[in-house]
């Protein structure tokens, strides 16, 4: 009798070290699944430097196309999908915009939202943001009724072609969610109030939002602004002819 | 003896997999078989219960009743290994029911959960044996 009682208690003793030692060790760190505290936000430099879009395009092309959107938000899937498949062929694989994606994670009314944003910072650490972005938008009315997505998050990655293993390390982390508690953070001080939000801007140029975001009204937006630009120096070049 | 034993060891596995569910732990270890596919499937939880609570709950119970079954003084009864026979017979039946679920409707294994299957049907049988001999011993 005394042997069992041996073993039983080896059995839980190295029960308790394996789950102890599970909860309490530092790979296991929680998944974070909403904004998290960032120390320097209140200072503007240090908040845009923080909050960085994943951009796709020529970095030096006249054009930026910015957007601010929400992986719940229907009407970002249908952008994604359909606007801007348009705007890459006219636009950014031409060279003459780029294209730059930030977190506008609503969580208050999107519990999954802000953990799908850091699960495309996951696909990009492995160069696979767009092809995962157009997947999760794809399939967000199967993901967005799951009690607990993040299996979904994973088979997409797998589909994308990313290593199993380190996207899951790193969605079950808290990786990224400091950049995109930051683009969060941007899109409020910009005033921004809904998804998706998309911008255009000249070089240095202050951004314009648009109000509407199909694609004919982008590409009128894009035109005029470049008619826009070239304006001045049609002027300074009948000045220079005088 | 041996159903305490694997009693216990069934429920630091439960335990780990609940643990796992509830956030507490970061990605699982899984050698063999998608755990985080199963863990992710909606059989994972029972209405607000996740389903490895129930598994820890039923293992503790059974290894409750198995050294209640090895006390001395008349406790080892016919009637403590009937309700140790009972109580396996439903874990048996309800890991099957989970083991069914990972093959045909999720489609994806979780190793954790293979092992307490085989786990809860080596307690049946051990409680089944149990239950046979003191039937044979009262008989003789």
């Amino acid at each position: 009798m005394t042997k069992f009682y041996w073993i039983l208690a080896m059995v839980a003793v190295v029960g308790v070290a394996a789950v102890g030692y599970t909860v309490a060790s530092g790979t296991m760190r929680k998944t974070a699944t909403e904004p998290v505290e960032v120390e320097g936000l209140d200072n503007m430099e240090t908040l845009v430097a923080m909050a960085r879009g994943v951009s796709k395009g020529d970095p030096d092309a006249p054009i930026t196309i910015a957007e601010f959107a929400d992986y719940q938000c229907p009407g970002c899937g249908a952008f994604t999908l359909t606007v801007k498949p348009q705007l890459d062929a006219q636009y950014v694989e031409t060279g003459k915009a780029r294209f730059v994606y930030y977190d506008f994670p609503l969580v208050s009314n999107h519990p999954y939202t802000f953990l799908a944003a850091r699960a495309a910072r996951c696909a990009d650490d492995q160069g696979k943001f767009w092809e995962y972005q157009n997947t999760i938008f794809r399939n967000q009315s199967t993901w967005v009724t799951k009690q607990q997505p993040q299996g979904d998050f994973v088979d997409y990655a797998v589909m994308v072609g990313a290593d199993k293993d380190t996207f899951e390390a790193c969605l079950k982390s808290d990786a990224h969610a400091d950049v995109v508690s930051a683009n969060l953070r941007l899109a409020y001080e910009l005033g921004l109030d809904g998804t998706p939000t998309v911008m255009i801007s000249m070089g240095r140029g202050m951004a314009r939002r648009l109000m509407s975001f199909d694609f004919q009204s982008i590409q009128k937006a894009i035109e005029d602004l470049m008619a826009e630009s070239a304006a001045p120096s049609a002027d300074s070049a009948s000045a220079a002819g005088a | 003896m041996v159903i305490a034993v694997l009693s216990l060891a069934g429920f630091f596995l439960a335990l780990y997999l609940l643990v796992s569910k509830l956030g507490l732990a970061g990605s699982m270890i899984c050698g063999v078989g998608e755990c985080e596919t199963v863990q992710a499937s909606k059989w994972s939880m029972i209405g607000p219960v996740p389903t490895s609570a129930l598994g820890v709950v039923g293992y503790l119970g059974m290894l409750g009743v198995a050294m209640l079954g090895l006390q001395p003084g008349g406790l080892r009864s016919r009637a403590v290994s009937g309700l140790l026979l009972g109580f396996s017979a439903v874990a048996l039946v309800f890991s099957a029911w989970l083991t069914w679920l990972e093959a045909f409707v999720i489609r994806a294994w979780c190793q954790w959960c293979v092992i307490s299957a085989i786990l809860v049907t080596i307690i049946f049988v051990a409680a089944l044996f149990e239950v046979r001999r003191l039937r044979g011993g009262s008989e003789a």
